[in-house]
């Protein structure tokens, strides 16, 4: 689910960090304007994902410094480190939280993962938490056994897809935060959803096999 | 800011790889995460907190390198492959979602899971989780024994 993108910028270097060798200063500036960012350039019709750090800088060209700038310029070819999973990758979640739409998982450093009711394991049903009033809990029902989705354990999901939603003109008070990447997820597989389930599973296909 | 994407995939990496490459940055070697912070973000121990609880966390590059090169006997794709080095699938049950249409392709599945069994660490216990978050009060020392001051 990580990656390496080689990207191209154009870097003002601030004055108060020259004092520093020149590649780690510019780190510090790309640090500034990549990390946790979603970097997304529709003008490509591609994207790039979550920026998580610096990888390398594989080149820093110029120097210049514009007139009526303190601060010189470089052309700068440098190498993040991103998440930016695949489609059909499994990923190990959490739960995070769930309502009538489905279930919204999270992986601490990315919490924008939704699985929708139809990607949840049938027959199942939607019922009100009774440990938590504002929430719905989504419950497998399978071979006359219950099986309730909630945060007790590590959730597997399959990425069914990823989206890139433009960033919004304007916005409701209360709507919630802008989700620049949004993965939805399935766990209606064998395999998926959470690994409580399939515990022992090999175990009991054996038995089948000896009767 | 007029950035340019010279390439969007320039490799793809195993949560191995990552997590190594934050320890490099001194993410472990900080329990109190404030010296580190000059170099390892809020963000960045993030994923390595993430990352430490997956099978990452026991993997070595040696293992992990031996196992790609292994694999290739088992006509799976990449992406495949790395699927597998991160999730370390030790049933039948758990494997067979990563791999595309594995009933079309002959797949040796038992083959896969013995590599996986021998090459890859076991994943991190649960049990050993929680140690460490005890540990991890006591900077790295156990709760009984004495403690420098």
């Amino acid at each position: 689910m990580f990656c390496l993108s080689e990207l191209e910028d154009t870097v003002r270097v601030p004055p108060d960090l020259l004092k520093l060798p020149l590649e780690v200063a510019i780190k510090k500036v790309l640090q500034k304007l990549f990390l946790d960012k979603v970097f997304s350039l529709t003008f490509f019709l591609l994207s790039i994902g979550l920026c998580l750090f610096i990888y390398d800088i594989k080149s820093a060209e110029g120097g210049f410094v514009l007139p009526g700038d303190g601060a010189p310029t470089y052309k700068v070819v440098f190498i993040i480190v991103v998440f930016r999973p695949f489609v059909g990758e499994v990923i190990a979640a959490r739960f995070k939280e769930s309502d009538s739409n489905g279930l919204r998982l999270t992986l601490g450093f990315f919490e924008d993962i939704y699985v929708p009711a139809p990607l949840i394991p049938r027959p199942n049903r939607c019922e009100p938490d009774p440990c938590n009033r504002n929430q719905m809990r989504w419950v497998w029902i399978f071979e006359e056994q219950e099986y309730i989705i909630d945060d007790s354990y590590q959730i597997n999901f399959r990425v069914e897809n990823i989206s890139y939603p433009p960033v919004p003109t304007e916005r409701a008070e209360d709507a919630k935060l802008f989700a620049p990447m949004v993965i939805t997820g399935a766990i209606d597989d064998d395999g998926l959803g959470p690994v409580s389930w399939w515990e022992g599973c090999s175990e009991r296909n054996n038995e089948d096999d000896d009767t | 800011m007029k950035n340019i994407i010279v390439k969007a995939n320039a490799g793809a990496l195993t949560n191995f790889e990552v997590l190594d490459l934050l320890n490099s940055r001194g993410a472990s070697k900080d329990t109190t995460r404030v010296i580190a912070s000059e170099t390892v973000s809020r963000s960045e121990y993030k994923v390595y907190d993430y990352l430490m609880e997956t099978a990452a966390s026991t993997q070595t590059r040696d293992s992990v390198t031996k196992f790609s090169d292994k694999c290739k006997g088992f006509k799976l794709a990449k992406a495949e492959i790395l699927n597998i080095i991160n999730l370390r699938p030790s049933s039948d049950v758990e494997l067979t979602p990563i791999l595309e249409k594995p009933d079309e392709r002959e797949i040796d599945i038992e083959g896969i899971l013995a590599l996986v069994q021998e090459l890859l660490p076991p994943l991190p216990t649960v049990e050993a989780h929680k140690e460490n978050e005890q540990e991890e009060t006591e900077d790295g020392e156990q709760p009984n024994m004495e403690t420098s001051v």
